[in-house]
């Protein structure tokens, strides 16, 4: 935890009382998003406002729709319908600044492997623009903080996944983003790691960063995230507080979600796998 | 040279930022792709690996430059044609070019479309002109590397033909031919990518890595036999009109207009010009009209979204029924049907082998023309009279277990043989049952095939009296394969990494086993005149055929090797 500690000085740059006053204007506003491929409708005009300091959990069943979302609001994908803002800026006038404000750490884990953290790193923070030596100093001490500080220059092809996981999440931190988007930034990571990270998030979100937190790990959703959206089928089905959507619907996330997205009866699912044995 | 090269670029910034790169971006992507390159394991030569950073020279190709600049050499020759104008030179940077686009599509795809580039720099605040010209960079660094070892010997040719001062024009000769290359071969990606699906495009480029190499092993047998040099000194290439559009020509004009203005005119000099510029064009018109769509098309590879296909597997549930019932005839014991069914499906969707193992289908009849051509004197259709008399089709037939031993040298490799977990997790108590289906499934899906075809051509042209020579030759040749397969493959279908060593021992038992079967080859050749023989030697090596098959079939996991998962 002192290593935490740390590291999260990095990040103190916006006094707590900015913070309250930035809350009103959201810092994401996506207004009637639609995205097809082919004939198929992925995204259905979505709408959606997200605020400064915001925990966005965001949850949905397989090929709803998640994960296109967050490659739209990270640049990935170029071509939609409707209108993306990040704090004020179009994503269809000026991507590259927006990116300037995003950190990601995409789910499948791609990562030039031949390289060593520390190159990997050097490179990313150079292609936003940083300068070496600070860079060098805050790519170390994260390397550190992350518990990779005799892993520094070894090659990552040798690395297990939640090593290379942790350095995915410091790449999508190093230039210290305003939203940070993780994409199931779990995976792989050991329980101590777990742990850190989601405190991180919480730490995170306190000193203003605004997190987008995709995951099927609806028991880490629950705890973490403030703000919880359910998708399905390219629609919003549900947007509130974990407090709110249980008073609506059921006790715990899990329910909720299946609940919600149609799968309610998983009771004769069940029985439906027992009995193909008979 | 890394350095040199990108230092180099550094001088066309004020251009490159004109068009909208953001240079610092673009040194530090070309900088991490030149150093990734050095790291990439050679698929030639087994990996060395280097665990320390710093030894960044892991680039062990001296002996890859070797050759390279030893080809060099060999294509240089042809600059001695030079009493006609344009037509040496010509000649040399047609094959330079071709053999240049070859080795970039063969041996640079997978860098080019490094599918991770999706996600490590199109969230970061890169642009798409800055990744496409980085893309185009890297390639260009690559390919002059490759284009200045290759080079080396003609320019030192042409500087005895023409003089010292043909040198450096020799050397933007073959910056000219390079770009043009690379432009080309960029077309070729972009227009693909824009017009057919992801997975038909890898398809389609590894198509195109077979058509070449087949293209170079032929042109290596073949062209020296069928083409008589004296024959082609006296072209003259520009009485045709199709020879301005060939770009060879326009980089030829360019030694022509300074080094032999006696014999040039003003048609060379425009020619000349249109050299120089297309490259600076191409490159251009890559960077700012094509290039955008190539990301778009990228992005649409690495999301999962557009790569389902389900019209297509609808469209070809028929044709593997049928197959999926052989199988079942064929290998009716359900786990020998496992083994059958896996290494067909594998095999038949398995980019990287079918990238090893098709080209040798066209091996055969390449081979078997080559040495038909091989003798002395006579014109071609005298030869073909000759060979209609004689008897060398079992020699043809004979000459197809090349591929089974091609097919069987890389059923057991895999890139992703760490699935392969899958036999060692599960109750197989008689792994020999899946060796027989695998066996049986390069038999009946792939030799079998290829001999109906292959022996369809010598009946038709050497008469009825060959079809018991074949039918014996197949019997033979299965048994050679399943002698191979016994003492050669030690691995299940494809459950083997690809960088596998080949003990002495075991090449020492593939040259017994040929020999064995060579000699085999040899009675058959010697006793074919007496159709009888023929005719009833079958039925003894069909005998044979099936107790080999029975005993194959009894392999323990003592006669596998286990590969780590």
């Amino acid at each position: 935890m002192q290593n935490l500690n740390t590291f999260c000085q990095y990040f103190f740059t916006l006094p707590s009382i900015l913070i309250k006053i930035m809350s009103d204007t959201p810092i994401i506003q996506i207004r009637n998003l639609s995205k097809s491929y082919g004939a198929k409708l992925v995204l259905k005009h979505l709408t959606l406002d997200i605020y400064p300091g915001q925990v966005l959990g965001y949850i949905g069943p397989n090929g709803a729709g998640k994960s296109t979302t967050v490659k739209i609001l990270t640049g990935l994908i170029p071509d939609f319908e409707g209108e993306v803002l990040v704090n004020g800026i179009n994503m269809a006038n000026d991507p590259q600044e927006i990116k300037k404000l995003i950190g990601y750490v995409p789910e499948n884990a791609e990562i030039y492997d031949v390289l060593t953290p520390m190159e990997y790193l050097d490179f990313i923070g150079k292609l936003y623009g940083m300068d070496e030596a600070s860079l060098h100093d805050r790519a170390k001490k994260l390397l550190v903080a992350f518990g990779l500080a005799t892993n520094t220059d070894d090659r990552m092809d040798t690395f297990s996944k939640g090593m290379k996981q942790k350095v995915l999440l410091i790449a999508g931190i190093i230039h210290n983003p305003k939203i940070i988007v993780l994409d199931e930034p779990l995976s792989g990571l050991d329980a101590n790691a777990v742990i850190m990270i989601k405190e991180l998030i919480m730490r995170l979100s306190k000193e203003g960063k605004t997190i987008f937190y995709c995951s099927h790990m609806m028991d880490i959703v629950e705890k973490v995230a403030d703000r919880i959206l359910l998708i399905n089928n390219g629609d919003i089905i549900a947007d509130g507080t974990f407090e709110s959507l249980k008073q609506n619907h059921s006790d715990t996330l899990e329910r909720i979600f299946s609940k919600l997205t149609g799968r309610g009866d998983s009771a004769t699912e069940t029985d439906a796998i027992i009995n193909a044995f008979d | 040279m890394d350095k040199i090269f990108l230092s180099f670029i550094t001088f066309f910034n004020p251009v490159l930022e004109k068009a909208g790169v953001n240079t610092d971006q673009l040194h530090e992507i070309l900088k991490i792709k030149l150093l990734m390159d050095d790291r990439r394991p050679n698929a030639v030569f087994a990996a060395r690996r280097q665990t320390k950073t710093n030894g960044g020279n892991a680039r062990s190709p001296w002996v890859i430059s070797f050759f390279t600049v030893l080809m060099g050499v060999f294509i240089g020759l042809v600059l001695f044609l030079n009493k006609m104008a344009y037509l040496g030179q010509t000649l040399y940077f047609l094959i330079f070019m071709v053999l240049m686009a070859l080795t970039l599509i063969s041996d640079f795809t997978t860098v080019l479309i490094d599918v991770r580039d999706q996600f490590i720099l199109l969230p970061r605040p890169v642009n798409d002109r800055t990744i496409a010209v980085s893309r185009i960079l890297h390639i260009s660094i690559y390919v002059l590397r490759l284009a200045l070892l290759q080079g080396l010997a003609g320019m030192v040719f042409i500087g005895f033909l023409d003089g010292i001062l043909a040198v450096p024009l020799f050397f933007v000769e073959l910056l000219e031919a390079t770009f043009i290359s690379i432009f080309m071969v960029n077309i070729i990606y972009l227009l693909l990518m824009k017009s057919v699906s992801p997975q038909r495009f890898k398809d389609i480029i590894s198509y195109f890595q077979i058509g070449f190499s087949i293209l170079i092993f032929a042109t290596y047998y073949l062209l020296p036999r069928l083409i008589n040099i004296s024959v082609l000194e006296n072209i003259s290439l520009l009485a045709h009109w199709w020879a301005y559009c060939l770009p060879p020509v326009w980089i030829t004009a360019l030694n022509e207009l300074l080094m032999h203005p006696g014999r040039s005119g003003l048609i060379t000099g425009i020619l000349a010009v249109i050299g120089l510029t297309v490259p600076v064009l191409g490159l251009w018109f890559v960077a700012k009209v094509l290039a955008p769509g190539f990301n778009r098309r990228l992005a649409v590879i690495a999301t999962s979204e557009g790569n389902s296909d389900s019209a297509v597997n609808i469209k070809k549930a028929g044709k593997f029924n049928i197959i999926g019932k052989i199988s079942n005839i064929v290998a009716p014991d359900p786990v020998e049907n496992a083994g059958f069914r896996i290494t067909w499906k594998l095999a038949a969707r398995t980019r990287e082998f079918k990238l090893k193992v098709y080209p040798a289908f066209a091996y055969v009849p390449i081979y078997f023309l080559y040495f038909v051509l091989k003798g002395k004197g006579g014109n071609i259709s005298d030869r073909f009279d000759e060979l209609q008399n004689g008897h060398s089709y079992v020699f043809l037939i004979y000459l197809c277990t090349f591929i089974l031993t091609s097919i069987l040298m890389n059923i057991s490799m895999s890139s992703k043989y760490k699935s392969s977990w899958i036999y060692y997790a599960l109750p197989i108590e008689e792994p020999g049952k899946i060796l027989s289906g695998m066996y049986k499934a390069i038999i009946v899906l792939y030799f079998l095939p290829y001999c109906a075809v292959i022996s369809i051509i010598v009946v038709a042209f050497w008469g009825t009296e060959a079809i018991n020579d074949v039918v014996l030759a197949f019997l033979v040749s299965v048994i050679y394969g399943m002698l191979m397969a016994l003492f050669m493959v030690k691995g299940l279908p494809f459950s083997k990494p690809v960088i596998a060593k080949q003990g002495g021992g075991r090449i020492f038992m593939s040259l017994i086993i040929l020999a064995f079967i060579g000699g085999i080859g040899f009675v058959h050749y010697f006793i074919m005149k007496w159709e009888m023989l023929i005719w009833i030697l079958i039925i003894p090596f069909v005998l044979i055929n099936w107790i080999m098959f029975h005993y194959y079939k009894k392999q323990t996991w003592d006669n596998i090797e286990l590969s780590e998962v």
